[in-house]
């Protein structure tokens, strides 16, 4: 049994070998901003700027980064499938901080994809300004939960066939609740409204799924 | 086999008496009848999914390809049965709403319990060998499992929903006639019955499955 020592160091250790290995050939990266670059273009030229409809540019940015984020999330585990380092990279660290380092790592990834992608939707769809605290802490709340639900289903859908098909298929009905609460969300606090219970809703839900997670990492990888 | 006649009969009589004998629900009129379907198919649709997690995580700590069976056959029925509440509580909306479809929480939420369980057996299908598809499955169907309290009983409670669970259901009590709560009952009685045998069914064709496939490999094996 690893110390709890040796865990936080393994997660660190996936945790920056994963961002090194992204930096490396920013292929995932690359691929992603131009997904979430691409989508936005072409949401924004078929619909031109929306003003103060903030019912659809809220559905259009998670739109937008939801798409961004299944191009891109099962890309840490199915690197390792194609590129068959998983071996070794169990030889080096345990299920579950594998799976929490990536888990961090996709949550870094999606905070660079918002940080090109959020300040884009503003200039191109022109809405009202935010409020930017609530606003912020919707956006980060809502990653988080996308970051968890992506990286469990991408570790599952690693290794089965037609993986990258099937990444997409089997996240979004995961997702849909999460995407729901987390558009309300974003739509309130255009409007002005309170938006706790959807925070509080999205924060139990990802919790929830955060702890099955946990307990499920160790029965990923056993053959 | 006494058991199945049983099974039948109840159903059956209780069907006639639920539809015969029982009162409408004032507030409802004609349309009462459907709760003797609609929520009985809801609950073994929970039943079911609660029974395939359970399984799921069975397997997970003693790898016996058993668990599996009911895992993913209890999964099935489940998704079946979440389809037969789907409808039914369509076609009540489409009269007491007056549209088959509206996006009711309610409706949502069900439609994403459908969508998340298509998603299992989605993923079961494009997963080869035994084991690993067993494993993998298992995994999804634990997640799978921990938003069904949310979609089932969350957040249709929380969010505003014209569905009429206030009107018999009130406060956590059960306000209904007793005529109607006495074959209300009998009946999920009999429908949870009816899964029963449903699953053990599907549990033994997917082991004789099994069986039929290792004893049609085994000459080929041997004679190679």
């Amino acid at each position: 049994m690893p110390t709890r020592e040796s865990s936080f160091a393994a997660v660190w250790a996936i945790l920056r070998k994963e961002c090194r290995s992204e930096w490396r050939t920013r292929y995932g990266l690359n691929s992603a901003l131009l997904f979430a670059i691409t989508t936005l273009t072409a949401v924004s030229f078929a619909v031109g700027r929306l003003g103060d409809r903030t019912d659809v540019l809220a559905a259009l940015l998670w739109i937008v980064i939801l798409f961004a984020a299944l191009a891109s999330l099962s890309h840490t585990f199915v690197r390792e499938v194609e590129g068959h380092t998983q071996t070794l990279l169990r030889l080096a660290a345990g299920p579950t901080p594998i799976a929490v380092g990536k888990l961090l790592f996709n949550l870094l990834f999606l905070g660079v994809l918002e940080v090109v992608t959020v300040p884009l939707f503003m200039i191109l769809m022109g809405g009202p300004p935010p409020h930017w605290g609530t606003f912020l802490g919707v956006l980060a709340l809502g990653s988080v939960a996308l970051a968890v639900a992506a990286t469990l289903v991408g570790a599952v859908i690693a290794q089965t066939r037609g993986r990258n098909a099937l990444f997409a298929g089997v996240s979004l009905p995961l997702l849909l609740p999460l995407l729901a609460a987390v558009v309300s969300a974003t739509r309130a606090q255009w409007t002005g409204n309170p938006v706790t219970f959807e925070l509080r809703l999205l924060a139990a839900y990802t919790f929830a799924l955060l702890a099955a997670s946990l307990l499920l990492y160790d029965h990923l990888w056993e053959d | 086999m006494i058991a199945r006649t049983v099974l039948f009969l109840w159903i059956a009589a209780w069907t006639v008496l639920a539809l015969l004998w029982a009162p409408l629900v004032p507030a409802l009129a004609e349309t009462t009848r459907v709760l003797y379907f609609h929520i009985p198919s809801a609950w073994i649709s929970v039943l079911a999914l609660g029974w395939s997690m359970f399984h799921s995580i069975a397997y997970l700590r003693r790898r016996r390809i058993e668990h599996d069976d009911q895992a993913s056959a209890a999964a099935e029925l489940g998704l079946v049965f979440c389809v037969g509440a789907t409808v039914s509580g369509s076609l009540w909306a489409k009269a007491m709403w007056g549209s088959y479809w509206n996006w009711d929480p309610r409706e949502t939420s069900i439609f994403f319990v459908l969508l998340i369980y298509g998603a299992y057996l989605a993923l079961r299908s494009s997963i080869e060998g035994e084991e690993r598809r067993a494993r993998l499955s298992a995994v999804y169907s634990a997640v799978a499992f921990v938003t069904v309290p949310f979609l089932m009983f969350i957040v249709p409670r929380i969010y505003f929903s014209l569905h009429p669970d206030p009107l018999i259901n009130s406060s956590g009590k059960i306000q209904m006639d007793p005529k109607i709560r006495m074959s209300f009952f009998a009946l999920l009685i009999g429908f949870t019955g009816l899964f029963a045998w449903m699953l053990s069914l599907r549990v033994r064709v997917l082991r004789l499955a099994r069986r039929f496939e290792a004893a049609s490999a085994a000459p080929a094996g041997s004679a190679a």
